[in-house]
């Protein structure tokens, strides 16, 4: 214990004290940090420990902009970090429009913590000298949670897996049904840390080694005989049952978990017990019916460059109408123009029709306009769209790796005495490569993901009260009449939270005179008004439009020393004194 | 006339006295269970698997000898819905019933080979309101809720007008209203109806005061969140009673999350609202066959006649009312997501009113023409001395000045909770009920073992595994759910022997009633051997072998 208190001390002072480049010794790169007082290497991985160790160093070099807490504990006990971004000395933090991003919910896919990371740096470092960030903190805040699966993404890292595995969380499932837990996962036959592929020489097998990439098995051409056939994973049949690897670590799928049309596993596949019966979707929809100031939120998978909303099932394609979809597909072509590679797309619609999940309930079940991005994509290999399932050459990840990765991504055949198949070859692509950006691609990528968040984030609510003025009435009353403007495409309610009445409406408040009236105008230039005859001071109204304005009226005795106040739950807190 | 109906209540206020004690309230319920578990010689266990927003403890009896994990269990469930303190009652009936005849050799015998998982109150929270100083009928947990979803939260309740404690009707003479009396029975309303040529001249609310003036009364009381609302199948999203998603609650989650543990439940039987043991569902393909299935299928539905008719064996269900499922509830959660049969009963419903053949005795009724329930129920509790509606009496409304404003209407849970000298019957009818459904459990032989020496030390091992019950190892809801278990036999070979053909774990996907299938493999060695086939909800078998 001591030496581990002492070992931890000796990182963070060596960490702080590592910081910074001598000032004099370095130029400024357009648009980023050009000195930053937290250096974060971003071409690599980062495990738990150091996702924890960047999260503590960011809070404490910006004290004044971000805030380190957890939104509580994985199913193994690790504390899920939450950065909270934002200027606190300007307004109070929980009631600003409210960006929510994380990453990671597939504990494979890993590169998503890092691009959260990168834009919790960013904000902070940056927040000095440019002034469109410094704005953007003074009136939004922005709560990242770096990896929802913390548990899982360190299995994936530390024990041997694919590049699709294990996705799931670490609570294990019985999913061949006969009674015992996860008894027949991967085996790790070469003891690499990465599972590959296993093959064997058949005389009827149907692939060939290729020979200008002899890591990669191709299919024989059609009218000859090949030399190997493919066994699958590394693995062997733990339990004797004829079956291999059909129950290993976890599995469940936590984005089939969430609680807007939620099915179970025989409907989706990857469903657990209910809704948010996974601990760690549970910690952040906690998190988030504490917060209902997120008015915007991504989360960060991999891959295959998408840029995915809702909705996610075909079942409820009714759910997204025309007028949310408007403010989606602004976002998500601004998306296509800041990531080259990647396609703006409807989960259900481009992808596969899936129900259960986190964007499904943020929309569905929130009213919170939200994306999924699939980060890396095989346009990022050579920059051209040639392998994007138009019958690309299947060769490019291997020429990447050969030329860019020089062979660092592929592990070569080496053969293996197998228990059951006997004598095998094993062999293929590393699991950091194929779905996680490769080193000198990952800061890329992060910023352009980063900037598109921003770019949603942005144009969350932005509210004003724009005009006040009026109108002696006689008699010692004076009619009000308020304009309050929201300058942004999103609305305070979207039409989803409208229907369901998600969230209670914006408040629009005169504060300092005795109130008679109050009353909404719908067209002021023909006096078309409806009255709230109930506490009239308080007008209640059910939304504040995007790139529009909403004009109220009271009738008011004496109008020295009030003030017009506008209280939204996603749009902020705003007041102007007359 | 003016006679009778001032000598009546009179009469029934005592009656309604003597009933309102044998209903338990929670903190009676909870002693009853706990005398019940000291008193089974180590036969039923209690817990509490958690407590609610308002504190109360939702209670788990379970029943049965030996490893009850391993034996096919039903799970017994009440008080689903919280106004039906009735169901709570059966359910702890069953318990004391089915502990009282443990030592008969039936019943003996059942418990060594079947366990019972007892939830009796569900809805503990809202059934206390049964007790409480103002009574309603309600169905919701203590968990604060904005059921008008105004970003107010319980400011439009009940209130007690004419100070009886107990919350019924308000009728206002209006012109403007959609309501009428109904011809047979003044003190009862009905929505008139323009295409029959009737005009409304009532409106008519819930006993209140619209305290937020947004002319809807008591739209936002105290209700907290519904058990019976609060599942995943259907769920009704964002209406009062439903939650923010399925499954939000303490009580909800806790069961869900024991049951899935209970991998040996083969049915779940739930007194509640719906009645699927009176009127079995019927099959019906074309909700069937869309990816997301919303009717029985083929199969179960054969079996949900076969017990419905063993039910009709030892309930009467003469006069039971038709009573679909409705959104979110958990007899359907039980059968489409929790993939086990799932069976429903109300377990007691008002009995048609005849009117009597003697002419002079049917003179007394008007003619009920369209077969108003209410005006029915009125003359059959008025005919067994039921004290169960409140007069209408002129009262002063603050919201209707100068109108004709009465109090009154049918007392809350009258409907569905019968004087409680009925619980026993019912408890005793349906613990024949459940022992009966227990006896045609899924469950599992292994004959015709036989091992043949091929020489050189060489044997064949075969056998066949058998389901003798009546009912299936999977039920075909839960044929994909990996959920469900499969049957897992398992041949555990001694050290020197070794299988020269065959899976030493070979899995079943399922046995019908009565069907067999016939196992074999090859081991070379000597000694003994050890064979075991199983699934929790069917129980294991286990054979030595000598080879």
């Amino acid at each position: 214990m001591i030496t581990k208190n002492i070992l931890f001390c000796f990182l963070l002072i060596g960490g702080l004290a590592a910081h910074a480049q001598d000032a004099n010794g370095v130029f400024r790169a357009a648009g980023s940090p050009e000195n930053p007082k937290v250096a974060i290497s971003w071409n690599r991985y980062y495990n738990y420990d150091g996702i924890t160790d960047i999260c503590k160093k960011i809070a404490a070099a910006h004290p004044q902009l971000a805030k380190l807490s957890s939104i509580g504990k994985s199913s193994q006990g690790r504390d899920m970090w939450l950065l909270t971004i934002t200027d606190f000395n300007k307004g109070k933090a929980d009631s600003k429009p409210a960006f929510y991003l994380d990453g990671n919910i597939h504990s494979n896919e890993i590169q998503g913590t890092e691009m959260a990371l990168y834009t919790a740096w960013y904000l902070t470092e940056t927040f000095k000298d440019i002034t469109y960030i410094k704005e953007m903190l003074a009136d939004r805040v922005f709560y990242i949670v770096p990896t929802i699966n913390p548990d899982a993404r360190d299995n994936y890292m530390k024990a041997p897996n694919t590049p699709h595995s294990p996705r799931s969380g670490m609570v294990p499932v019985d999913n061949d049904r006969d009674g015992k837990l996860n008894e027949d996962g991967f085996d790790d036959l070469d003891n690499d840390g990465h599972i590959t592929q296993m093959i064997r020489k058949s005389p009827t097998g149907r692939f060939i080694k290729d020979p200008n990439n002899p890591g990669r098995l191709m299919q024989a051409k059609n009218d000859e005989l090949g030399e190997y056939e493919i066994l699958g994973s590394e693995g062997i049949d733990n339990d004797g049952d004829g079956r291999v690897n059909e129950d290993g670590e976890g599995f469940y799928d936590p984005n089939r978990d969430w609680g807007w049309k939620w099915q179970p596993n025989p409907i989706q596949g990857g469903a657990y017990k209910y809704p948010f019966s996974i601990i760690e979707n549970r910690n952040v929809r906690d998190f988030v019916m504490a917060h209902p100031n997120i008015a915007g939120a991504q989360s960060f998978h991999n891959n295959g460059g998408m840029i995915l909303r809702g909705p996610g099932a075909e079942e409820d394609a009714s759910t997204y109408n025309a007028e949310d979809s408007r403010i989606y597909d602004a976002i998500g072509k601004k998306g296509e123009l800041l990531i080259p590679g990647y396609k703006y797309m409807i989960v259900y619609r481009d992808l596969y029709s899936v129900f259960g999940g986190e964007l499904d309930w943020f929309y569905g079940g929130r009213g919170i306009y939200t994306f999924t991005n699939e980060l890396f994509t095989s346009y990022m290999y050579f920059n051209r769209a040639s392998s994007r399932g138009d019958g690309g050459s299947q060769d490019e990840p291997y020429e990447f790796n050969q030329s860019l990765l020089f062979g660092d991504a592929l592990v070569s055949w080496k053969e293996f005495n197998h228990p059951q198949y006997g004598k095998i070859e094993v062999g293929g692509f590393k699991k950091n490569f194929t779905r996680a950006d490769p080193g000198f691609l990952l800061e890329s990528d992060a910023h352009r993901n980063m900037s598109f968040c921003l770019y949603h984030a942005y144009h969350m609510p932005k509210l004003s009260v724009e005009e006040i003025s009026e109108k002696n009435l006689g008699n010692g009353l004076t009619e009000v009449t308020a304009v309050i403007k929201n300058e942004r495409l999103m609305p305070t309610h979207a039409s989803q939270d409208l229907k369901y009445k998600i969230e209670r409406p914006d408040y629009i408040s005169l504060e300092g005179a005795t109130v008679l009236a109050g009353m909404v105008v719908e067209n002021r230039d023909l006096n078309l008004t409806s009255e709230q005859k109930v506490n009239p001071a308080v007008l209640e109204v059910a939304n504040i439009p995007g790139l529009g304005s909403v004009t109220v009226r009271w009738i008011i005795k004496s109008a020295k020393g009030y003030s017009v106040k506008v209280d939204s739950r996603k749009g902020g807190m705003v007041s102007k004194q007359k | 006339m003016k006679k009778i109906f001032f000598c009546v209540p009179l009469l029934c206020l005592v009656l309604h006295v003597a009933h309102a004690q044998e209903y338990r309230n929670h903190a009676q319920l909870s002693q009853k269970l706990k005398n019940l578990e000291a008193s089974s010689a180590g036969l039923a266990k209690l817990q509490s698997i958690s407590k609610t927003a308002g504190g109360k403890d939702i209670w788990l009896m379970e029943i049965g000898t030996g490893d009850r994990a391993s034996r096919p269990a039903i799970a017994v469930v009440g008080g689903v819905e919280g106004s039906l303190l009735f169901s709570q009652e059966l359910a702890v009936g069953f318990i004391e019933k089915l502990l009282a005849a443990s030592k008969t050799d039936s019943i003996k015998n059942l418990l060594a080979t079947t366990t019972f998982y007892v939830y009796p109150s569900m809805s503990p929270d809202a059934s206390e309101q049964y007790f409480a100083s103002l009574k309603y009928e309600r169905s919701g947990n203590t968990s604060a809720t904005d059921d008008d979803r105004d970003g107010r939260i319980n400011e439009d309740p009940f209130e007690d007008l004419n100070g009886d404690g107990i919350i019924t009707m308000i009728r206002v003479e209006d012109v403007t209203g959609k309501w009428k009396t109904h011809p047979a029975d003044a003190r009862v309303m009905v929505l008139a109806d323009a295409a029959k040529g009737e005009r409304g001249n009532y409106s008519l609310y819930t006993e209140g005061i619209d305290n937020d003036k947004d002319k809807l009364f008591n739209e936002d009381g105290e209700g907290g969140i519904h058990f019976n609302k609060n599942l995943t199948f259907d769920p009704p999203y964002f209406t009062p009673g439903a939650g923010e998603h399925p499954v939000s609650e303490l009580e909800n989650r806790a069961l869900l999350n024991l049951l899935h543990e209970q991998a040996n439940v083969f049915a779940v039987v739930t007194f509640g609202p719906t009645n699927n043991l009176a009127e079995p569902w019927k099959f019906d393909r074309s909700k069937t066959t869309a990816r997301v299935i919303t009717g029985i299928l083929d199969g179960d539905s054969k079996l949900n006649k076969l017990v419905s008719d063993l039910y009709k064996k030892s309930v009467a269900t003469k006069d039971a009312p038709a009573a679909a499922p409705a959104k979110g509830d958990f007899v359907q959660w039980a059968y489409f997501h929790y993939a086990r049969l799932s069976f429903s009963t109300p377990g007691w419903w008002a009995p048609k009113f005849e009117v009597p053949k003697d002419s002079a005795a049917a003179k007394k009724y008007k003619t009920n023409e369209d077969k108003n329930t209410d005006v029915d129920f009125l003359r059959w509790a008025e005919k067994e001395g039921l004290d169960v509606f409140v007069p209408w009496k002129k009262i002063n409304h603050p919201d209707f000045s100068g109108k004709v404003v009465e109090v009154g209407g049918f007392k809350p849970f009258v409907k569905n909770n019968p004087p409680a000298k009925s619980i026993d019957k019912a408890a005793a009818d349906h613990t024949n009920f459940l022992v009966a459904l227990a006896n045609i459990k899924p469950e599992l032989e292994l004959l015709n073992q036989k091992t043949e020496s091929l020489g050189n030390d060489v044997s064949r091992i075969t056998v066949t595994v058998h389901n003798k019950g009546l009912l299936p190892a999977v039920a075909d809801i839960g044929v994909r759910n990996y959920w469900v278990k499969l049957i897992n036999v398992s041949l555990t070979l001694a050290k020197d022997q070794s299988l020269v053909s065959g899976n030493r774990v070979v899995v079943l996907n399922n046995l019908q009633p009565g069907e067999s299938q016939e196992i074999s493999w090859l081991v070379k060695g000597k000694g003994s051997a050890t064979l075991e086939a199983g699934a929790p909800q069917t129980g294991f078998k286990k054979i030595n072998i000598t080879l």
